[in-house]
């Protein structure tokens, strides 16, 4: 199967959600393809792009999904969270109303995400200091608040972007790995009643990982 | 799979209003199995046939028939599809081939002239290419100097239409400009004013609390609308953008903005725009402040009443949940399905999912496909499509589709195929590949919108 540089040990998907003109498709270019534009296209529906990086000598692929920040396309983004096992919530930090939209997006990620699913929260555009509009330390107290991990990103000047997908997915492999030893492959999750379960818990079968996160 | 295929659909479709008894085209009234040669001769002169089909090859080929010359001569319908069929497979391979610059074809455009059987083949961009645009110029002009017909204007303008008369046939097409003469000058000049009585109203006053999140909306695609080409970088330009796209939304309640609709202003707004600057002068780096405010407002209005126009048949795309997207990539599975099995099964083995790639193309009617150039050739075929755009829109994106079929098959996993999809290296494209993008889309339209049958057949397997 694998003729491409393309072996690996886990395959995780991951989401960038987040207002229009955040900057997630820069993110994501940022991440994959070490480019940025200025102006970029809006993205329609979703684009999809992927990174294999190195943790505790595994190698992991991430395969990202970026998606169209428009309210309108939600009917249509809220398919890829399924089998998603990690999500960037992006803001923009000059941007106050892109902040406060983040919660809308929280809900949306309770209603069609799994419930595992690790969320980091990023206030982008961090190279835009003296239009800053969304406080460092408020927005880590409300990570906080809400169990997400937090960081600040430039995808401009490349400020923390690496960081940010390194930190997401070893969090996520922490998680994995973990429950690899403290639970057998079949183990129950406990989910409250009125949640659908989603078959998205990532193995060491890299196969059985791929169709998951493909879909 | 509910609402994947409405024969009801087809009753309006283009195709079906202009045929009669059509030879070569598989109908689902006659049964083209059990028809015997003798049959069809008896019924069929070449000349019916050569009518019957001619709004599948450019206009200018009828010099076909005139050198075939003789009347009466008798073709069966299997013949004649087949050789249809031939031609087509023949320039897919043959796109090589030494050329013989014979100018005993004065087809409108190269890519057309090449599918005619017994005729030398051409490379593109040879030097007669002006010689062809003068020829159907000509045809244009006559038809516009007086008053078409809109089926006679979609007809001559199928396969493109000259830079000089576009944007007067444009506004034709999309039923803003009224093809009676008289009438021309006094509609044009009443709709300007009621655009920008439109703005005044809407967009110069304080706008309404309710369309804060539109605006801001358009406020932010517009300026990331074609990064590379500097016509767009001008905030004038913006500006032009910003109106038309606000007051078609708040016109639209029912989609509003959605993004990607701004790209769909731009062919208008370039035609428009080269219509306005002289001959020649390339339009990707022109200044709009070169021309009068007068100019520039007739530019901004028209562009708006031809993509409210041209939108209003495909509304079903924009609104919520966009249902019309939606429904149309269900189709475009089945279809392909159908069409080339091998190719559908590839993509779902590796998982790829049709929504995943096939969304953009249809909510941006491939304008992010493709280079602006061709958007703009493929813009003349869509008009002339007319009423039924909105199916045809689905064969255009099979027929996209399976131009890559080689590429796709060659790639193994998902992402490769993922990664191809989103970036289709179509940077070289000239109106002569989207000529044969849409030659196919139409191909695949006879054979399959005409017999719903084809589609429906493997609804059970799944």
């Amino acid at each position: 199967m694998n003729t491409r540089d393309d072996d690996y040990d886990y395959l995780f998907k991951v989401v960038l959600i987040g207002d229009s003109g955040v900057g997630k498709s820069n993110l994501l270019a940022r991440f994959t393809r070490n480019e940025f534009n200025l102006e970029s296209k809006s993205t329609i529906g979703v684009e999809f792009a992927t990174r294999s990086i190195q943790v505790d000598g595994k190698t992991i692929k991430a395969q990202i999904w970026d998606t169209a920040g428009q309210e309108r396309y939600r009917a249509i983004t809220a398919a890829y969270y399924r089998g998603a096992v990690g999500a960037l919530l992006v803001y923009d930090i000059a941007k106050h109303l892109t902040y406060e939209n983040v919660e809308r997006w929280l809900r949306e990620l309770r209603d069609h995400a799994d419930q595992n699913i690790v969320i980091m929260l990023v206030g982008n555009k961090s190279d835009l200091r003296h239009l800053r509009a969304v406080l460092t330390e408020e927005a880590r107290g409300f990570a906080e608040r809400n169990g997400l991990s937090f960081i600040e990103t430039s995808a401009l000047d490349s400020t923390n972007v690496d960081t940010a997908f390194q930190n997401i997915l070893t969090e996520i492999y922490r998680i994995v790995s973990q429950k690899q030893i403290r639970d057998p492959p079949e183990g129950d999750t406990i989910r409250p009643q009125n949640v659908e379960p989603i078959d998205v818990k990532p193995t060491m079968n890299t196969d059985s990982v791929r169709k998951q996160c493909c879909q | 799979m509910d609402g994947l295929y409405n024969p009801e659909n087809d009753k309006t479709s283009f195709w079906k209003k202009n045929s009669k008894a059509i030879p070569g085209r598989p109908s689902p009234k006659k049964d083209i199995k059990s028809g015997t040669r003798s049959k069809l001769t008896g019924s069929t002169s070449f000349q019916e046939f050569q009518a019957s089909v001619s709004d599948a090859w450019a206009v200018d080929d009828d010099e076909f028939c005139i050198i075939s010359g003789v009347d009466n001569t008798h073709i069966s319908k299997k013949v004649s599809e087949s050789a249809a069929l031939n031609v087509l497979n023949n320039h897919r391979t043959s796109s090589d081939q030494s050329m013989n610059i014979q100018t005993t074809n004065k087809g409108n455009e190269n890519v057309r002239s090449n599918r005619i059987p017994g005729r030398p083949q051409q490379l593109r961009n040879t030097n007669n290419q002006d010689e062809d645009c003068e020829s159907k110029l000509e045809r244009f002009e006559s038809l516009l100097g007086g008053t078409p017909t809109i089926a006679e204007l979609c007809k001559l303008s199928w396969s493109g239409i000259p830079v000089k008369v576009r944007a007067t046939t444009w506004r034709l097409l999309s039923g803003y400009l009224p093809v009676n003469q008289e009438r021309r000058q006094g509609m044009l000049e009443r709709k300007r004013q009621d655009y920008w009585n439109l703005v005044k109203q809407y967009y110069d006053t304080e706008r309404d609390e309710a369309y804060q999140d539109t605006y801001h909306q358009i406020h932010i695609d517009v300026p990331r609308m074609n990064p590379s080409i500097p016509l767009f970088q001008q905030s004038l330009v913006q500006q032009m953008f910003e109106r038309i796209l606000f007051i078609w939304a708040i016109r639209h309640p029912a989609s509003g903005y959605v993004q990607g609709i701004n790209d769909l202003v731009t062919p208008f707004f370039v035609v428009f725009l080269q219509e306005a600057i002289s001959d020649n002068q390339p339009f990707e780096l022109f200044m709009v402040e070169l021309l009068s405010k007068e100019q520039r407002d007739i530019i901004e209005a028209d562009s708006f009443w031809c993509l409210s126009k041209f939108l209003d048949g495909i509304q079903d795309n924009y609104v919520f949940a966009q249902l019309g997207i939606q429904r149309k990539v269900n189709q475009l599975k089945e279809l392909i399905q159908r069409v080339d099995n091998t190719l559908h099964r590839h993509l779902t083995h590796h998982n790829v999912d049709y929504l995943q790639f096939s969304f953009r193309w249809l909510n941006n009617l491939l304008t992010r496909e493709l280079p602006l150039r061709c958007t703009i050739r493929l813009w003349d075929t869509y008009l002339a499509e007319n009423d039924s755009f909105a199916l045809f829109q689905l064969y255009v994106c099979a027929a996209f589709l399976l131009q890559w079929r080689k590429k796709l098959l060659g790639e193994t996993d998902f992402q490769g195929l993922m990664l191809l999809l989103q970036n289709l290296p179509t940077q070289n494209w000239t109106g002569s590949d989207v000529g044969l993008l849409v030659a196919e889309a139409y191909h695949l339209k006879v054979m399959f919108a005409d017999a719903p049958n084809h589609l429906q057949n493997n609804q059970g397997d799944r």
